[in-house]
């Protein structure tokens, strides 16, 4: 599938709001670089208001994550042995065609997804959201995650919850945001300035931020200013299950060809691919 | 006209039908739809976080020693989010997965809220509240009862640390009180502090410049996991994968196991757990004799060295070896060779996280191949940097009583006779404790865990039977804490003016000033104010050695003409000023030897040390232990890691229950089945099995040091307990 | 189950006409009363027993502080970071009343129960929204160039504090959905909905992504 580059795209509006820029927002993670240390996981609870429990506190079918890092092994005996971490956010899949055919959007009965054409960013409603779940059986990354339970926070630890991010109740589902509430926040500033347009420094993600080994670049795929449009060309570059047609907006890096090829399921002709969990 | 049952149901009908259709033609039905769906969209249960003025604070993190520059967001009084602070030199925007959690410490139910005196039994976390004022002179009355009877050297103090005004301070009230038992903590730090004391008479802590190296040799240090200033170790890392998969400085790990270093190094030789040493000395023997070495370094700037060049070409052949490692001579021969031709070459020491002491004469082998290619303190290479404590503080009066307890031996033996190298031994406390319950009628804890972070768990806790009196400053109900008699809580460190020297494997030392982020949330107090108060209170001497008049001012002094840059900036950047010195260890030492008969116990047992999972002072935050992996903690079990060799071999399943047993303890862990780890040995991970805290951690797993004994170093006196011998049984 | 009148089978034709019309209109009527009942109910008495009311905790004069300090902005500014400071804290008041500048019961109420012991003032916001939703004032008031009262009304002008109506189901002020319960505005701020955003969004091609308004 061609992946469409609109370029650099400023759209005029009428009446009195000014123009603004069109983005598509992704990421580059650079699998070479990340170590699997977890920081970009924890940023990210610690952004986005996420809840945690005592009992099964890491237990991932009833998990409650947004970034989450995976483990693969090449599944060769010790000492060949060999083990890629992928920090997995949401795809922000951008489908194909006019229409956006996003799997959870289209899938969603409550009208709780929504595509941003002038982002890229696919966004949850917490308050629309009946549960039903569709949307989770709908992606194919895995990235959308239910509250089974109430948010509970141990006495006092709700004074350091993020005023910037909704807390869900039970019975909602929830996914990687790209932290579009840091979008909000830039935008605001840029306006204070009389300014529509954001440069690539203000708007970045937690888990990019804290990311120690800088394995993670964020920003615009479409901005020829922006790191990850040179980085999503590399030709180690590649994205997970391509071949579905989510049209994702993380693109991965990894010199290790075992890695690129875990990245996707292959059938019958198309050779074996290797996936090990 | 009668009203009869028909017409009765008519009206009924009507009448509904009339309710139904007016109310329909009223906004009522739509309104409270709509009205439903908010009030169902808002539960007053979920929480609503207040808005408000966002600011900014910038200070250091000290939830381990790594010492990251951190800013605090804030929103009107409340802190939100703890991000790095870019720019820092020490981690420059990046953070770990513990200090992004510090806010969990800051605001958890763990946070002692105000001095706190034990009720029932220890152990039982019951705590009742009482006021500093009570606190404090229920510590000087026992204190001073010691002193009365002659006994001062009956008290110790234990710190994680000796370095920074705090840990000083508690190390002065100690002097001034009578007592020669301050114990500081030890690390692998400490055992290259004592390695270049060999050198230069004096002890200088080693620093890495991972950022300029060009070929780093690791010997089985967590690079990317927590070694040294972990984010920091992590960002030099990332510089080097800045290649896009061609060129750039080669990583090359030597550990049994397949750390996540070893699984992102260019090239991973698993030795046989323990031959470490044996290895860098075989390379060493390849180096010397094919002449690849720095002689300009070696004769101008070392010592020593034909009689360890004899030594080692004598013993540590590559065939030799060969046998003793699992790697193969040829292999010996080519890594030696790539080694020592690389441009900027940099042998890296510190097992793990570098929290353990090690075997010194494993980090002389390492430090002396740093010393052949003559990298030190050149770019790329190791900085040998100055080990200055003082602070300039007036000399301690002591009085008679005084005198007379310093005049005692110290109880964990460091510095005496058997131990001359060694400033502290913490883990030789438990036993002589042990042996002589009365030795101890008083314990001081600051800032440090030692119920769990002391090998031999099991023995730790006897002793800590034995103590009559524990006081804890800590700002948490950890290990320790939950198992003293009185808490005086310090302010946590976002709350609090602190220095923070800098973290010892930088190549380019920084100075930290930590600043409140926050006012203090509860009734906590500096414990360096606390310490103060008791001494004045104990009066004489004692007081008189204490003429500050709190803290922060002590602080303030002490920093004297950099307060001011310090306070503006939040860092000083220091020159490392030591030579760059070597001598080399020339006695031969076989290998440190493993606890328990490996007739009994066929396996070899190793920790494992997680980025993920706190395994020093602090307890994991839940948000760190939400983020291991389900094959390392499942529901309240651990994982240890086994080849599936050896689960075969001992009839353990992947997944399932088995016994965990060591001469030292014994405990029901779960099988992970895992390729990354050599048959015959068994990898345990540190940091769970808690006794403090609550819930979110306590229970959860098993310590890993209950299983692990002590096993001095012959040279250092400092445990070089690496491992020790086990045996699994499927439960 | 009715038995007929001996009388009206007697007289058949004309009387039994009267009886099936005058029971037809049984139904008809208890239909017409109770439509006009309820309807009275939904129109009239919902929206009383709908809405509770709390007053102010001061009784504060808009007029006057305008008079005195300018404009809006004097009180309700924006911050650097563009966030906007909303409802002033405190710290706002303290710079003038920090002792009574006058005689009203209301300034001395308000610095001996909020000044002095150092409270803030538990204002009851009529524009409050739910959590779910993100609101910029540099958006509108900055780059649409929207002046206050379009959304806020002339609450600027007001000599007392309106007593705060709330929904007793949903806890948010009456101006929300709006005075009129049937939800008819005729000025911008009568309403605001999120179909009220929408609309204004609509008509001024302004983004209608959902998390440009939510959070």
């Amino acid at each position: 599938m061609k992946e469409e580059d609109l370029g650099h795209r400023v759209t005029q509006h009428h009446g009195e709001s000014a123009q603004s820029t069109t983005y598509k927002f992704g990421m580059v993670i650079d699998l070479d670089k990340c170590t699997g240390c977890g920081a970009c996981m924890v940023a990210c609870m610690a952004e986005n208001n996420i809840p945690f429990r005592k009992d099964d506190i890491n237990d991932k079918l009833v998990h409650n994550y947004w970034m989450r890092v995976y483990k693969i092994t090449n599944g060769l005996p010790f000492p060949d042995n060999e083990v890629c971490y992928i920090p997995r956010p949401c795809m922000h899949c951008e489908g194909s065609g006019h229409h956006h055919n996003t799997p959870c959007l289209s899938v969603c009965p409550a009208t709780v997804v929504d595509y941003d054409p002038e982002t890229g960013i696919v966004s949850q409603i917490y308050t629309r959201c009946f549960g039903c779940r569709y949307c989770m059986a709908a992606c194919p990354y895995h990235v959308r995650v239910f509250n089974w339970w109430d948010p509970k926070w141990p006495e006092g630890m709700e004074k350091y919850l993020s005023p910037d991010v909704s807390p869900r109740m039970r019975g909602v589902v929830e996914k990687c945001s790209f932290c579009y509430h840091r979008f909000q926040r830039a935008k605001d500033k840029a306006y204070a300035e009389e300014r529509a347009e954001l440069r690539e420094e203000e708007y970045q993600t937690a888990c990019t931020q804290a990311c120690p080994a800088g394995a993670i670049t964020f920003g615009d795929l479409q901005n020829p200013e922006h790191e990850v449009y040179s980085l999503k060309k590399s030709p180690n570059a590649f994205r997970l299950l391509e071949h579905l047609g989510t049209n994702p907006k993380v693109y991965y890096t990894s010199s290790r060809s075992w890695v690129q090829k875990a990245a996707d399921v292959y059938m019958g002709s198309q050779g074996k691919g290797v996936t090990h969990p | 006209m009668k009203l009869d049952r028909r017409a009765f149901i008519e009206i009924l009908v009507g009448a509904g039908l009339g309710a139904g259709a007016g109310i329909t033609f009223s906004p009522l039905p739509w309104k409270l739809t709509d009205d439903i769906s908010i009030w169902t969209q808002n539960w007053p249960w979920v929480p609503v976080p207040e808005d408000g003025r966002v600011s900014h604070a910038s200070t250091i993190c000290q939830a381990c020693p790594g010492n990251c520059g951190i800013t605090v967001r804030k929103v009107k009084d409340r802190a939100v989010k703890i991000e790095g602070t870019d720019g820092y030199p020490v981690n420059d925007g990046g953070i770990c997965p513990l200090g992004a959690a510090g806010l969990q410490l800051l605001y958890g139910p763990w946070r002692v809220p105000g001095p706190v005196r034990r009720v029932g039994k220890r152990g039982a976390g019951k705590w009742e509240q009482i006021s500093w004022d009570q606190a404090i002179s229920e510590v000087v009355s026992r204190l001073s009862a010691l002193r009365n009877q002659n006994k001062p050297e009956t008290v110790t103090c234990l710190a994680s640390s000796d370095r920074g005004t705090v840990a000083q301070l508690f190390a002065r009230f100690m002097t001034a009180y009578g007592s020669p038992n301050f114990i500081g903590g030890v690390s692998a730090d400490d055992t290259s502090r004592i390695a270049m004391s060999l050198a230069q008479g004096e002890r200088a802590s080693v620093g890495f410049d991972l950022e300029n190296a060009g070929f780093i040799l690791s010997f089985g240090s967590g690079i990317i996991e927590g070694w040294g200033s972990p984010v920091r170790s992590i960002q030099a890392y990332g510089k080097w994968r800045s290649h896009n998969g061609n060129g750039g400085p080669t990583l090359v790990q030597i550990e049994p196991r397949m750390s996540n270093t070893a699984a992102k190094a260019d090239k991973w030789y698993p030795v046989k757990p323990g031959t470490e040493a044996a290895l860098a000395l075989g390379l060493a023997h390849v180096i010397i004799k094919e002449s690849l070495y720095d002689t300009g370094f070696v004769q101008s700037a070392s010592s020593d060295f034909s009689e360890w060049r004899e030594m080692v070409l004598d013993r540590y052949a590559p065939e030799d070896v060969s046998r003793t490692t699992g790697v193969s001579a040829k292999e010996i021969t080519k890594l030696a060779r790539s080694f020592a031709k690389a441009e900027r070459p940099l042998a890296v020491w510190g097992r793990g996280k570098g929290t353990a002491p090690g075997s010194l004469y494993e980090c002389m082998a390492i430090l002396s191949l740093n010393a052949l290619v003559g990298n030190m303190n050149q770019s790329g290479g190791i900085w040998v940097k100055s080990d200055d404590n003082d602070m300039g503080w007036p000399r301690i009066p002591q009085d008679v009583v005084a005198e007379n307890g310093l005049s005692k031996a110290r109880l964990d033996g460091a510095g005496t006779d058997a131990y001359p190298l060694a400033k502290y031994r913490p883990d030789a406390l438990p036993k002589v404790i042990n042996e002589k319950p009365d030795v101890v009628q008083a314990l001081l804890v600051h800032d440090a865990d030692p119920y769990y972070t002391l090998l031999d768990s099991n023995e730790v806790a006897k002793a800590f039977e034995q103590i009559p009196f524990i006081v804890s400053f800590s700002s948490y109900f950890n290990d320790t804490a939950a198992h003293a008699d009185l808490i005086l809580p310090n302010h946590n460190y976002l709350e609090r003016w602190e220095d923070v020297p800098s973290p010892a494997s930088l190549a380019r030392p920084v100075f930290g000033l930590a600043k409140p982020a926050i006012s203090p949330q509860f009734a906590t107090r500096y414990a360096a104010d606390t310490v103060m108060t008791i001494a004045k209170k104990l009066g004489g001497a004692v007081s008189d050695a204490f003429p500050w008049k709190d803290y922060p001012s002590l602080l303030k002094q002490t920093l004297g003409e950099n307060w001011g840059a310090l306070k503006k900036s939040g860092y000083m950047e220091q020159r490392p000023e030591r030579p760059g010195r070597f001598a080399f260890y020339s006695k031969f030492q076989e290998p440190i030897e493993l606890q328990g008969s490996s007739y009994v116990y066929p396996l070899t047992m190793i920790p494992v040390e997680l980025i993920r999972l706190a395994d020093r002072t602090v307890g994991n935050p839940p948000f760190c232990t939400k983020s291991l992996e389900e094959t390392e903690l499942k529901g309240g079990d651990l994982f240890v890691q086994v080849n599936p060799k050896t689960c075969f071999d001992y009839g353990l399943a992947d997944g399932k229950h088995a016994l965990l047993e060591t001469p030292k303890g014994k405990a029901k862990v779960l099988v992970h089945a895992s390729e990354g780890i050599m048959p015959g040995v068994v990898g345990i991970p540190k940091g769970l099995g808690h006794t403090g805290y609550d819930d979110y951690l306590a229970g959860k797993g098993v310590n890993a040091n209950m299983f692990l004994g002590v096993v001095d170093d012959p040279i250092s006196g400092l445990p070089a307990t690496w491992g020790i011998r086990a045996r699994m049984v499927s439960v | 189950m009715s038995t007929p009148n001996e009388k009206d089978q007697v007289t058949a034709g004309g009387e039994q006409e009267r009886v099936s019309n005058w029971r037809f209109l049984i139904p008809v009527i208890a239909f017409g009363v109770s439509f006009v009942i309820f309807l009275g109910i939904g129109w009239i008495a919902f929206p009383k027993f709908l809405y509770s009311e709390k007053e102010q905790p001061l009784d504060f004069n808009h007029q006057l502080h305008v008079d005195e300090m300018g404009d809006c902005e004097a009180c309700h500014y924006f911050r650097d970071d563009g966030s906007y400071a909303g409802i002033p804290t405190i710290d706002n008041c303290i710079m003038c009343h920090e002792f009574p500048m006058g005689e009203d019961p209301e300034e001395l109420k308000l610095v001996d129960e909020y000044i002095t012991p150092g409270k803030e003032i538990p204002w009851l916001v009529y524009s409050r929204q739910p959590d779910c939703v993100f609101f910029s004032h540099a958006a509108h008031v900055r780059m649409a160039g929207m002046d206050c009262m379009t959304c806020h009304g002339s609450i600027g002008e007001s000599e007392h504090s309106k007593p705060y109506q709330y929904n007793i189901l949903t806890g948010y002020s009456r101006d929300i959905w709006g005075h009129s319960i049937a939800g008819f505005k005729k000025n911008p701020w009568d309403s605001m909905k999120m179909d009220d955003c929408a609309e204004c969004h609509e008509e001024n091609g302004v983004s209608q992504g959902c998390f440009v308004c939510h959070k």
